[in-house]
């Protein structure tokens, strides 16, 4: 195995998906991408991750459930929270259980290149 | 429309001056129209004859005043009458007693010779009874019995003054002559005396009638007063209650928000048209202000929808921004393929947040209203597309159930929806923990020819003593700034506007569900299109 960091995406919208897999595997990370949160957790039971992108709001399971499973799974991945305008309260509620950083949509593969390398290096150094 | 323009100045006015006036020429067009038919309404109210209630009191008492002066006139005649009587009968007496004496000295004279002129005396004073009362008897007795009496009194008095003479010679009493006027004055006495106790007798009874009617007059009179005044009492108090009832039902109409103005119903006007009057001028006054509330609550529904949509739209912008500095970044190493798709994936999202945006303009939108054949379904759709985004953040499952074969509705696209946009947020508010929202829509299974739209939560549900209230304006169980209480009161009029109903039925507990019953439009498409055309010149 590749000592690349092992990433996983989860939006409902599936345009995120499409979108971020090449952008982040070509900035050297390995990408898996769900637009289901119920396949994403199966994943996420079968492997651990490094990175966990998620957005908070999907119908049936929230970002915060999402958040409790990965860390409850291991500790050391860093999750980072997409939120939107009116979910402001939720991403304070993710960051006070543990989340690594939130993103607010709408934004640029560029900014969530840096979020994800900040947690890349915090990751490095730990090693 | 053009020659009411002056008299509208008024209610320009009005709406100029609320700080929720907003599309000034709808408003003024409505405006218009209002007045126009109001102004109607006025004129049929003021233009039938008056007849006030005050005039018909004075009437009816007038009436009552002319009974009384009537009675009098007639008792004080009656009196007068009698009296005349009673003097007559008083006369009469005393002349029967002076015949009755003049005969008994008559038959003393041919009995024994006594002296005749003792009989003249008693037939003189009843002589002079005649004369000085003769004005009285004739109008009790009449001319002719009058004059019957005078002369048999005459004849009488002649033959007593003849047999006087005769009977100074001691031998005439042989004479046959004599004998024959012996005779005679008998029987003038008898009749005379005969006669005058006749009448006497028969005046007596008069009286003695006209006592009897006297004493029978004042029980009759209170009879007819007491029916006379039991029929105005009735009379009026039936006027003025039917009256003040049917005010009191306006009162009740306005209470459920139906401003429309009360019409003449009698022939005439009186002091109740001036309240009808007033009672419509405030209930158009009321409508205006009804207006300014329910557009003031629009203004609320939109602010929580702007909210909601303005999230809504982060997802396509996000797409677009993501999918845009891909396109950017990697343009020279995709393939043509790869652009298509990045480039159409563009193109859908854009039409998305276009979609978002036109959806909440539609349910922004102040517009009149037009009345048109709606697919009720598909308004419940783009409905519940509006709210999409307040249902996710409130954690609730909406479940839609649409028959196939709904007829459709006649009726304003915009305020129908306002209306389940209203339900659909009470149904949110109801379940702060989340829930289902289950909605219906089918042909009514128990009332045909209408269409139902259910709309049920799994929410707290409402207490039964507040069932009553929940329609009433202001009404709200929710905390200041969240709920105005003009939901469900603005909701009721648009649904009784379309000629419909809603009902309420709820568990607390275990959720509420709203019904919401439709007039199916019987009119073929074409003849509405055809219509609201015509309306449109
Ligand atoms: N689906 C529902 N479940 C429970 N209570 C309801 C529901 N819909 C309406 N209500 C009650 O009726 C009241 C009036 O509703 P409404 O007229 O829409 O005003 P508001 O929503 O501003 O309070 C609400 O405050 C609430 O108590
Ligand atoms: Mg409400």
């Amino acid at each position: 195995m590749s000592n690349k960091l092992r990433t996983l995406i989860l939006d409902d919208e599936s345009i995120v998906c499409k979108r971020l897999k090449p952008a982040l595997e070509k900035s050297g990370y390995e990408v898996e991408t769900f637009d289901n949160p119920t396949d994403a957790l199966k994943r996420i039971d079968q492997e651990e991750f490094d990175i966990v992108v998620t957005d908070i709001r999907m119908d049936e399971i929230d970002g915060i459930q999402v958040l409790e499973h990965v860390l409850a799974r291991s500790s050391r991945t860093r999750v980072i929270i997409i939120t939107g305008y009116a979910t402001v309260e939720m991403a304070r509620e993710a960051l006070a259980k543990g989340a690594f950083d939130f993103i607010a949509k709408p934004f640029k593969p560029n900014d969530l290149r840096a979020v994800i390398a900040k947690a890349a290096k915090e990751l490095k150094s730990e090693k | 429309m053009k020659t009411n323009r002056q008299n509208d100045g008024n209610d320009d006015a009005i709406l100029k001056d609320s700080p929720y006036f907003l599309s000034e020429n709808t408003d003024v067009k409505t405006a218009l129209l209002k007045d126009d038919s109001e102004t109607k309404i006025l004129r049929a109210l003021l233009e039938r004859p008056g007849f006030s209630i005050r005039a018909r009191l004075a009437l009816g008492f007038l009436l009552f005043f002319a009974l009384s002066v009537g009675i009098t006139i007639t008792a004080y005649i009656a009196l007068n009458h009698m009296e005349r009587k009673l003097i007559f009968l008083e006369v009469a007496d005393l002349f029967t007693n002076e015949i009755q004496q003049a005969r008994r000295y008559e038959k003393n004279f041919f009995l024994y010779g006594s002296d005749i002129s003792n009989v003249l005396e008693h037939i003189d004073i009843a002589d002079q009874l005649l004369d000085s009362a003769r004005s009285e008897l004739v109008s009790v007795v009449g001319e002719k019995n009058m004059r019957t009496m005078e002369s048999h009194l005459s004849k009488y008095k002649k033959l007593v003054i003849k047999i006087n003479t005769l009977s100074i010679d001691q031998e005439s009493s042989e004479l046959p002559e004599y004998k024959e006027i012996a005779e005679e004055l008998r029987s003038h006495g008898t009749e005379m005396l005969s006669f005058a106790i006749d009448m006497s007798r028969k005046e007596r009874d008069k009286v003695n009638d006209m006592i009897r009617v006297a004493k029978m007059a004042p029980v009759v009179f209170s009879i007819i007063i007491f029916l006379l005044m039991l029929y105005e009492t009735n009379f009026l108090a039936r006027h003025i209650i039917r009256r003040l009832n049917r005010l009191m039902e306006a009162t009740q109409r306005v209470a459920n928000g139906d401003f429309t103005p009360i019409m003449p119903h009698r022939r005439f006007r009186d002091e109740f048209t001036n309240l009808a009057v007033a009672m419509n001028s405030m209930m158009s006054q009321l409508m205006h202000r009804h207006e300014i509330l329910v557009r003031s609550h629009k203004l609320r529904a939109v602010g929580t929808l702007t909210a909601g949509v303005a999230h809504e739209l982060n997802n396509p912008i996000n797409n677009i921004m993501l999918t845009s500095e891909m396109l950017k970044e990697d343009y020279s190493e995709l393939s043509d393929e790869e652009r298509l798709d990045m480039v159409s994936d563009l193109v859908s999202q854009a039409e998305r947040a276009r979609k978002i945006v036109s959806n909440l303009l539609d349910f922004a939108r102040e517009s009149e209203i037009e009345p048109e054949l709606l697919d009720v379904g598909q308004i419940i759709r783009e409905t519940l597309a509006l709210v999409g985004n307040q249902l996710k953040l409130h954690n609730v499952k909406p479940q839609l159930d649409i028959a196939h074969n709904l007829s459709p509705v006649h009726g304003d696209k915009q305020h129908l929806s306002q209306v389940f946009f209203n339900l659909i947020m009470n149904a949110i508010d109801a379940m702060p923990e989340g829930g289902k929202l289950i909605i219906n829509v089918s042909n009514s299974s128990f009332e045909a020819s209408f269409l139902e739209v259910r709309i049920s939560d799994t929410g707290k549900g409402i207490p039964e003593h507040l069932i009553g209230s929940i329609f009433d304006p202001f009404f709200t169980t929710k905390p200041t700034g969240k709920g105005t209480g003009l939901g469900l009161s603005v909701s009721m009029g648009i649904i009784r506007k379309h000629g419909g109903a809603i009902r309420v039925e709820s568990k607390v507990g275990e959720g509420t569900s709203f019904s919401i019953l439709l007039p199916i439009s019987t009119v073929p498409a074409e003849i509405m299109h055809e219509k609201s055309q015509k309306n449109g010149e």
